[in-house]
């Protein structure tokens, strides 16, 4: 009975230690984390999208809620209105796993300016095309709150040949996106304006 | 349909194995004779998609709900390795042949790569419960088939003419690249 | 051993994965370009330094039972640790490395020290067995990572090597080049050590 106590107590006390030890850590790096991940993984995608650094974008960021999943939303503020819209969203069904998209929207037009990939696992030479310009130009101009689907299936995106699993996973994606707009436009533009203007680029003497 | 796809994608061409790279110690340790690979391959089969169903479970109601994803890792190997107990517990009450033929390999499951990969692919892929149980079940069986053809070729090359530098482990090594070659062959196969 | 023969063994004698016949799958899998091999020994090492650290200094508290379950405790919370430092301060290697970094837990290496050494020697040796061979598991990394990544991308941590004109053998960074790498350079290692006469069994 005292040896299996003794068990007992060593195991608890190295767990404790380890699940204490492992807490704190987290809570120090937990926001570097996020701010790393930001920088790296949608950081280039938003620089791509709207042609500015990546710097001055990161912040504007609010999170929304459909359907119990987070959406980030990055936007743009030009004269104190919101320009512009980059929601990211993961496109379910590709060949391994989701491919993660950021759909950049023009407000003043209600289109889009572009489709960019944050992140996929798909193979290289098939899948992997999604990220050719040539296929991700059929974004430019769609509209902002309309679905979209395959030519095959009634929509205007050209699959990529041998690649039909990766091209649907895109169009799911975009679907995402726009409902996400057509829903809850009034709730984003609300987060957004909780948002402080941030400095704007330098201002010259 | 799709669950077919990815059978054939996790068997053939991801092969846990010649294409990821998972689960290479035994590889070379275990798989000298046919016997003991067909062994090893079933026993890493049965852990690996049971470990992949219970730490999928456990992910998606425990430590997700209480916030504590980057505690997966320190969990999930807790899960493996008391599966892995247990297993070792029933086959030495239920199938003492089986448990004897295995020997020290059984224990040694607990650190093979394959299985906690497996777990770790499954959370990476964001799967449901159906299609994790069935890719890990895939996938170890493509675990399985490597490790079965391998030890089918080295028991040949056992028999044959090695230089006496390359003998035992760096000619295996060179196997597996030809063998992970013609796998690669699979690339793309049912886009 | 003693103090010195711990802080080299690493080094030649015991070298992961060649002579030292765990840690396969990191070899083989974060090799295809130096710097993430290197990353990886790094963090390897990290972890094998510390868990030896630990593991002797409770070798005689841990009682026999749950032995191997602590020892998992141990360096599991240690490659949680390393987990979270990258993804903070090394994001762009962390995502290179991916689900590796998680699987150094069942890397046989670190079990395998603890097991064979640190659970019955004192904590500075242990340490300095830690290091030798997490070192020389580095430069093992460093050397396949290199290879593959001169002859399958012409580059040389991210820096070009033959210039425009070279043709890169692509094979190398892919599995099969990683297989055959590994077996060639273990091949040329077993030939060295016969030329220099050592007595070296390699099944």
């Amino acid at each position: 009975m005292r040896e299996i106590g003794r068990l007992v107590l060593v195991l608890v006390v190295i767990c404790s230690v380890s699940a204490g030890a492992l807490a704190w850590v987290r809570d120090a790096l937990a926001l570097r984390i996020e701010q790393q991940s930001d920088f790296y993984v949608r950081g280039p995608a938003l620089e791509r999208l709207f042609g500015r650094p990546a710097a001055q974008l990161l912040n504007n960021k609010v999170m929304v809620d459909m359907g119990g999943v987070s959406y980030p939303v990055f936007f743009t503020r030009e004269n104190g209105e919101v320009s512009g819209l980059a929601v990211e969203a993961p496109g379910h069904g590709g060949y391994a796993g989701d491919i993660v998209i950021m759909i950049g929207l023009d407000r003043a037009r209600n289109q889009m300016l572009g489709v960019e990939i944050v992140s996929h696992g798909e193979t290289p030479g098939v899948g992997a095309q999604v990220e050719k310009e040539a296929f991700r130009q059929q974004w430019q101009g769609l509209s902002a709150n309309e679905a979209t689907a395959l030519r095959g299936e009634g929509g205007a995106i050209d699959a990529i040949t041998g690649a039909t699993f990766s091209s649907r996973a895109m169009v799911d994606g975009t679907n995402q996106v726009t409902a996400l707009i057509k829903e809850h436009q009034e709730e984003i533009l609300a987060l957004i304006a909780a948002i402080p203007d941030q400095a704007g680029p330098e201002v010259l003497p | 349909m799709s669950i077919l796809m990815m059978v054939i994608g996790a068997i053939f061409v991801n092969n846990i194995l010649l294409a990821q790279y998972l689960g290479n110690c035994p590889f070379c340790g275990v798989s000298k004779k046919l016997g003991t690979a067909g062994g090893m391959g079933a026993a890493v089969t049965f852990v690996a998609t049971l470990a992949s169903v219970i730490t999928w479970l456990v992910y998606h109601h425990l430590l997700l709900p209480l916030d504590l994803e980057y505690m997966k890792t320190l969990v999930f190997i807790l899960v493996i390795a008391a599966l892995v107990q247990l297993v070792e517990i029933f086959l030495k009450k239920q199938s003492r042949a089986l448990y004897d033929s295995l020997g020290i390999y059984l224990p040694l499951i607990t650190t093979n790569c394959a299985v906690m990969g497996i777990a770790l692919l499954n959370i990476k892929y964001d799967h449901g419960l159906l299609e994790t149980t069935v890719f890990s079940a895939a996938s170890a069986a493509g675990f399985a088939l490597a490790i079965l053809l391998f030890a089918g070729v080295r028991e040949r090359l056992f028999l044959s003419p090695v230089p006496v530098a390359m003998r035992g482990t760096a000619v295996a090594l060179v196997t597996a690249g030809v063998m992970s070659l013609a796998f690669l062959g699979f690339a793309g196969m049912g886009q | 051993m003693n103090f010195r023969q711990a802080l080299t063994h690493g080094f030649w004698r015991d070298l992961p994965p060649f002579r030292l016949v765990l840690g396969l799958c990191p070899s083989l899998a974060v090799t295809s370009a130096a710097e993430n091999g290197l990353g990886m020994g790094l963090a390897v090492t990290f972890v094998l330094v510390f868990s030896n650290m630990f593991i002797s200094l409770l070798r005689k508290v841990i009682p026999d039972k749950v032995r191997i379950a602590s020892y998992i405790v141990v360096i599991a919370t240690l490659v949680v640790l390393v987990e979270m430092v990258m993804k903070a301060f090394f994001f762009p290697l962390s995502q290179k490395l991916g689900i590796y970094i998680p699987l150094i837990v069942v890397n046989c290496i670190i079990l395998g020290r603890a097991e064979a050494f640190a659970a019955r020697n004192p904590v500075l040796i242990s340490m300095a067995d830690g290091i030798s061979v997490g070192l020389g598991f580095t430069i093992s990394l460093g050397l396949v990572g290199s290879l593959r990544e001169i002859l399958g991308s012409g580059t040389w941590f991210g820096m070009s090597v033959f210039g425009e004109s070279f043709e890169p053998f692509g094979l190398m960074v892919q599995a099969p080049g990683a297989f055959l790498c590994l077996g060639i350079l273990l091949g040329l290692m077993n030939a060295w050590s016969r030329r220099r006469g050592e007595i070296f069994i390699q099944t």
